[in-house]
C-alpha cells in the first residue's frame, strides 16, 4: 500500500517536472511588467488562511526564489481572524495587507460589496480547471485553495462507511467524529450541501449517532489518531492524507455520494499597500511550482496540467459544491439547525 | 491627602519642598498620560464600538439590549459565572493551604513543589487542555485505558469534555496565582504575631487559621478575584473542552460572534459589559472587607526563617501539595513530551517511532520559531517591567492616599484585565492604529497591550505588599527630612522588593503564556510563541505544538528560576543584615 503510494508521488512528481521542463518559456510581457511594478513596491503582506502552514510557507518560498527582490511578510492564522485583521484594518484606515486568502466565499462577496477588494484577471487564469475560473464577473476574488470534505477512518477500521448515507448505519454509533459548523467553515459548507441532499432528517439520525463534536474538522484526525473515535466525518481530504503519509493510522474514503468542495479564495484589497505585489502572488498561484507544492502536499492543484498526489484528478473523484446564491442565509440556517438537532 | 508640615522659614528648605512638589507632579503628570495612552484610549474603544450597530455603524443602545433581553445571549453569561465561581473556589482551598504549607512549614520537597507550581503557572492552560484530553477523553484518554485495564470497568474513569473537567484543568493552572501571592505575601510577613500566639499556647492551626491566614487576607481575596477573572477571561480551555457538549461560555460565545458576516465586533464590545459589572461587584465586596481593617506585618525588623513542623502530618501534606504538580504539570508533559518525540504521533510511544526532528526542526530550522522565542521574552520582559513600575506607583498613591480621587485611578487600571482578550485585542489594534500613535506591526503595540492588560495584577500584587508595610516607616523618614520621593524609594521601595520580585513574574509568566490579546496585534516580524503554536494547532500540527510547548516551558521557567534565585539572595543578605541589627 504504501510502497504503491509512494510510487504514486513520485509520478507525479515526475510528471509535474517534466510539465515544468516543457514549460520554460519566459515570462510573458504583462508579467514582466507586474513583476517590475511589484519590484519597485519591494514588499509584499500575505494574510493567509487557506493551506496548513508548511504548504503556504512553501509556497511564500518559491515565489521568493522566483522574484528576488520582493522581501515576502507571510501572516498565517485562522481563516476568520485573517479576514477580521483585515476589516479592522479597513475599519482604522490601516490596511497592510496585499494578499488576503481564506477559505469562505462570503467574506469576499462582503468585502466585494464595500468595494474593499480590487478586480484583477490573472494572466494565467485559463490554466485554472473551468468551473472555478470565473468565480466572480469583476475579477474582485480568484481561486486560492480546492479543498474537499470527505470521510477519514482509522487504519484499524476494515471496512469504512462509504458514504454519508452510511454513516448513519449501526455500526458507527459513538465512533464518528467532526467539527462545528459555527467554528469551521468547511464544517459549514458541509452542513449546508447535506441538507440540500437529504434534509433535516439526516441531521437527525446523524444527532443519534451521537458523534464527537469538535471545533475545527482537523480535529476529527487528531480524535482517529489517539483513538478516541474512528471514523471522522466533514474531514479534511488534504490533511488527512499527509497524515497518513508521515506514517499515521488514517486514510480518507472519498463518500460516492459526492465529496463536498468549497474554494478558498485569493484577492487584493483595494487599498493594499503593495497591489502590484499582491496581483503578482495572485498570479503566482496558478503558476507550475505552486501547483507542484500543492501536489507534494495532498492539495488538489490550480492547474489542469499538474495532477494531484497519488495520480487523482479533479474527474477522477465525486464531489458537490454548494450554490452561491443565497450562501449566506444557508449558512446562518444550517448553524442554528445544527445547533437546534445536533448539539 | 498629603501629610502637611509646617513651612519651614528657611529659604533651602522652601526650595527642597518646591523641589519635591515640582517632583511629584512630574512622576504624576507622567504616571497619568500613561495610563491615559495605555488604558483610558483602548478602553474607551471598547465602549465606544459596544455602542455602535455593526450593520449600520450608527450610535446604539441595541446592543447592550439585546444581550440582557436574550435567553441565548444571557446563557453563556451563566455558564462563564458558574465555572469562573468554581474555579475562584477551589483554587483559593487549594492553592492557600498550598502556599502556607510550602512557606511555614517543613514539608518536604519544598523547593521541587515551588517549581513545579511554577511550571504550572508557565505552562498556558489550553496546552494543559490539549494534554488533559491526552489523558482523559473519555475512551481513549491514557488514564482511562489504564482504568479499564486495571478494574475491567466499562464507564471510563472520567470524561475531561464536560463543565467538571473544564473547571479541573482550569483551576490547576489558575491555583499557581493564588499560590505566588499568598506565598509571597507570607515570606513577607513577620512571624512576631504567630509567635505570640504559639507562647500563648495556641495550636498550629489555630495559629493558622486565627492569625496567619487572616493577615495574609489582601493576597486572598486579591487571587480570589484574580481567579474568577482567569475562569471568566479563559478562551482555550472551555473552546477544547467544551465544544463537544455544546455548551458555551461568554469567550466561546465571542468567538461564535467573530464568525459572522460582518464580524459582530461591536456586539462583542458591548458583551463584556455582564463582565465588569460582575467583576466591579467582587471588588467592591473586596474593598467592604478590607476597608478599614490593619494589615500592617511588615514592620522593618527582619524576620526569622524558623518553620512549623508537621510531625505525622508529613506524608498527607505532602500528597496535598502534589496535587497540583501532579496534575498540571508531570502527568500533561508526560503526554506532550511523548508527542513531541513521535515521528507520527498516531503510531504511540514506541522506539522506532522517536524521534528529535521536532526540536531539531524547531531551534535549528524553523526561524519562526526562534524569532517567536525571542520576541515572546522580549516582550513580556519589558512589559512586565512597565507593568511592575506603573503598578506600584498607582498602588502607592492609592494605598496612601496620595491623590483625591484616588480610588478611581484604582478602578481604572483595573478594568482590563477583565475584558476577554479577544475583545481588548480590537480595542488595542483601533487605540494603536491611527496618527499620530501608529504602532501597528511593531513590537510596541503588542508590549503596549501586554502592560494594560496585565496592569491590574501588578497593581493588585502592589497594593497586597504595601498594605502590609507600616507608614510609620515612612513617616519617620519624612520627620528627619526626607522628601516623599526620597522616602519611597529609601524606605518603601526595598522593604517591597521580595514582593516585587514576585509580583514582576506574576506578570512575566502570564504575559509569556497569553494568547488572545496578542491576536490582531502581532505581524510576521512580532509574532509570539502561543500565536505560533495555536496556529501549528490550527493547522493539526501537533507534534510541533507539543515540542514548541515544551521549549516554551523549558525559557520561562529558566526566566523564572533566575529571577528567583536572585530574590532568594537578596532576600538572604536582607535577613543576615536584619540579624546584624542592620535597618534593612
Amino acid at each position: 500500500m504504501t510502497t504503491l503510494n509512494r510510487r504514486h508521488i513520485l509520478l507525479a512528481g515526475a510528471a509535474g517536472i517534466a510539465a515544468s521542463a516543457a514549460r520554460i518559456v519566459p515570462a510573458s510581457a504583462a508579467d514582466d511588467a507586474l513583476y517590475a511594478a511589484a519590484k519597485k513596491e519591494g514588499s509584499l503582506n500575505l494574510y493567509w488562511g487557506s493551506y496548513e502552514q508548511k504548504t503556504i510557507e512553501e509556497i511564500r518560498d518559491a515565489f521568493k526564489a522566483k522574484y528576488p527582490g520582493i522581501e515576502v511578510n507571510l501572516l498565517r492564522q485562522a481563516s476568520q481572524t485573517v479576514y477580521t485583521r483585515l476589516r479592522l484594518e479597513i475599519q482604522n484606515d490601516a490596511v497592510q495587507c496585499d494578499s488576503l486568502g481564506t477559505t469562505n466565499l462570503l467574506h469576499y462577496i462582503d468585502l466585494k460589496k464595500i468595494g474593499a477588494i480590487q478586480s484583477h484577471k490573472p494572466t494565467n487564469i485559463e490554466k485554472v480547471p473551468e468551473a472555478f475560473r470565473n468565480l466572480d464577473p469583476d475579477n474582485a476574488f480568484t481561486v486560492g485553495a480546492i479543498s474537499l470534505t470527505t470521510i477519514n477512518q482509522s487504519s484499524k477500521v476494515a471496512s469504512p462507511p462509504k458514504s454519508w448515507q452510511a454513516l448513519l448505519d449501526a455500526p458507527w454509533a459513538g465512533k464518528i467524529t467532526t467539527g462545528s459548523p459555527a467554528f469551521s467553515g468547511d464544517v459549514a459548507s458541509w452542513v449546508v450541501a447535506i441538507r440540500k441532499k437529504y434534509g433535516d432528517d439526516f441531521l437527525k439520525a446523524f444527532a443519534k449517532q451521537k458523534p464527537k463534536v469538535g471545533q475545527s474538522n482537523v480535529d476529527t484526525v487528531t480524535d482517529i489518531l489517539s483513538g478516541e473515535r474512528s471514523v471522522g466525518s466533514g474531514a479534511p481530504f488534504s490533511y488527512s492524507l499527509a497524515q497518513k503519509v508521515a506514517g499515521n493510522p488514517i486514510d480518507v474514503t472519498v463518500p460516492e455520494d459526492g465529496a463536498i468542495l468549497n474554494l478558498g479564495l485569493a484577492a487584493v484589497p483595494t487599498k493594499a499597500p503593495h497591489p502590484n505585489a499582491g496581483k503578482l502572488f495572485t498570479d503566482f498561484l496558478y503558476s507550475v511550482e505552486t501547483s507542484q507544492i500543492l501536489s507534494k502536499n495532498f492539495w488538489p492543484t490550480l492547474r489542469t496540467d499538474v495532477p494531484w498526489a497519488e495520480g487523482r484528478t479533479l474527474q477522477s473523484i465525486k464531489w458537490y459544491r454548494n450554490p452561491v446564491d443565497n450562501l449566506a442565509a444557508e449558512v446562518t440556517e444550517g448553524i442554528a439547525k445544527w445547533k437546534e438537532i445536533v448539539v | 491627602m498629603t501629610l502637611s508640615f509646617p513651612t519651614m522659614p528657611t529659604r533651602s528648605a522652601s526650595i527642597g519642598h518646591l523641589r519635591h512638589h515640582m517632583l511629584r507632579w512630574i512622576v504624576l503628570a507622567v504616571l497619568l498620560a500613561a495610563l491615559i495612552l495605555l488604558v483610558v484610549q483602548p478602553l474607551g474603544w471598547i465602549l465606544y464600538n459596544g455602542l455602535h450597530d455593526d450593520d449600520t455603524g450608527l450610535w446604539t443602545l441595541g446592543n447592550h439590549r439585546q444581550i440582557f433581553a436574550s435567553a441565548a445571549l444571557m446563557k453563556p453569561v451563566l455558564n462563564s459565572l458558574l465555572l469562573a465561581s468554581a474555579v475562584a473556589v477551589l483554587s483559593t482551598l487549594l492553592g492557600v493551604p498550598l502556599a502556607w504549607l510550602v512557606a511555614r512549614t517543613d514539608l518536604p520537597g519544598r523547593g521541587f513543589i515551588r517549581v513545579l507550581t511554577l511550571a504550572a503557572f508557565v505552562t498556558p492552560s489550553f496546552i494543559g487542555a490539549l494534554g488533559w484530553i491526552l489523558l482523559a477523553a473519555p475512551n481513549s484518554g491514557w488514564l482511562n485505558v489504564g482504568w479499564r485495564v486495571v478494574t475491567g470497568a466499562q464507564a471510563p474513569l472520567m470524561n475531561i469534555y464536560t463543565m467538571a473537567g473544564t473547571i479541573f484543568v482550569c483551576t490547576i493552572y489558575t491555583v499557581p496565582y493564588t499560590f505566588t501571592m499568598v506565598s509571597s505575601a507570607l515570606d513577607e510577613m513577620a512571624v512576631e504575631l504567630e509567635d505570640a500566639a504559639t507562647t500563648l499556647g495556641s495550636g498550629v492551626m489555630r495559629t493558622m487559621i486565627t492569625v496567619t491566614i487572616p493577615l495574609v487576607m489582601p493576597a486572598v481575596l486579591v487571587s480570589f478575584i484574580l481567579s474568577f477573572i482567569q475562569g471568566m477571561t479563559l478562551f482555550g480551555v472551555p473552546a477544547f473542552l467544551l465544544t463537544p457538549s455544546g455548551t458555551l461560555v461568554v469567550t466561546t460565545k465571542l468567538a461564535e460572534f467573530y464568525q459572522l458576516f460582518p464580524p459582530a465586533l461591536f456586539l462583542s464590545a458591548a458583551y463584556c459589559l455582564p463582565l465588569v459589572i460582575v467583576t466591579g461587584g467582587l471588588f467592591y465586596v473586596r474593598h467592604k472587607i478590607l476597608g478599614r481593617r490593619q494589615f500592617v506585618t511588615v514592620g522593618g525588623k527582619g524576620r526569622a526563617g524558623r518553620l512549623i513542623r508537621l510531625k505525622k502530618w508529613r506524608l498527607p501534606a505532602l500528597a496535598f501539595a502534589l496535587i497540583v504538580p501532579v496534575t498540571a504539570v508531570l502527568l500533561p508533559y508526560v503526554a506532550i513530551v511523548l508527542v513531541s518525540l513521535s515521528k507520527a504521533w498516531g503510531l504511540g510511544p514506541v522506539p522506532s517511532n522517536l524521534t528529535f526532528h521536532w526540536y531539531r526542526w524547531a531551534i535549528t530550522e524553523n526561524p519562526e520559531t526562534q524569532r517567536a522565542i525571542v520576541n515572546s521574552l522580549l516582550y513580556a520582559g519589558v512589559a512586565a517591567s512597565f507593568c511592575v513600575l506603573l503598578g506600584v506607583i498607582v498602588a502607592y498613591i492609592v494605598e496612601r492616599r496620595l491623590l483625591r480621587g484616588a480610588g478611581l485611578l484604582a478602578v481604572l487600571v483595573t478594568i482590563p484585565i477583565i475584558i476577554p482578550g479577544i475583545v481588548l485585542s480590537v480595542g488595542f489594534f483601533s487605540a494603536y492604529t491611527r496618527p499620530p500613535l501608529n504602532f501597528y506591526g511593531t513590537g510596541t503595540i503588542v508590549i503596549a497591550a501586554f502592560v494594560a492588560t496585565f496592569l491590574p495584577i501588578a497593581y493588585s500584587q502592589a497594593g497586597s505588599i504595601l498594605k502590609g508595610i507600616s507608614p510609620d516607616l515612612e513617616r519617620a523618614a519624612r520627620s528627619v527630612g526626607a522628601s516623599e520621593g526620597r522616602a519611597f524609594t529609601a524606605i518603601t521601595v526595598p522593604l517591597m522588593r521580595g514582593g516585587l520580585v514576585a509580583g514582576w513574574l506574576l506578570v512575566f509568566i502570564p504575559i509569556m503564556r497569553e494568547l488572545s490579546v496578542a491576536i490582531f496585534l502581532v505581524s510576521p516580524k512580532t509574532n509570539v510563541m502561543t500565536t505560533l503554536i495555536y496556529n501549528y494547532k490550527d493547522g493539526g500540527n501537533y507534534e510541533a505544538v507539543c515540542a514548541t510547548s515544551t521549549l516554551l516551558l523549558a525559557a520561562t521557567l529558566m526566566i523564572v528560576l533566575l529571577a528567583r534565585f536572585i530574590t532568594e539572595g537578596v532576600a538572604r543578605r536582607r535577613r543576615n543584615a536584619a540579624s546584624l541589627g542592620e535597618v534593612p
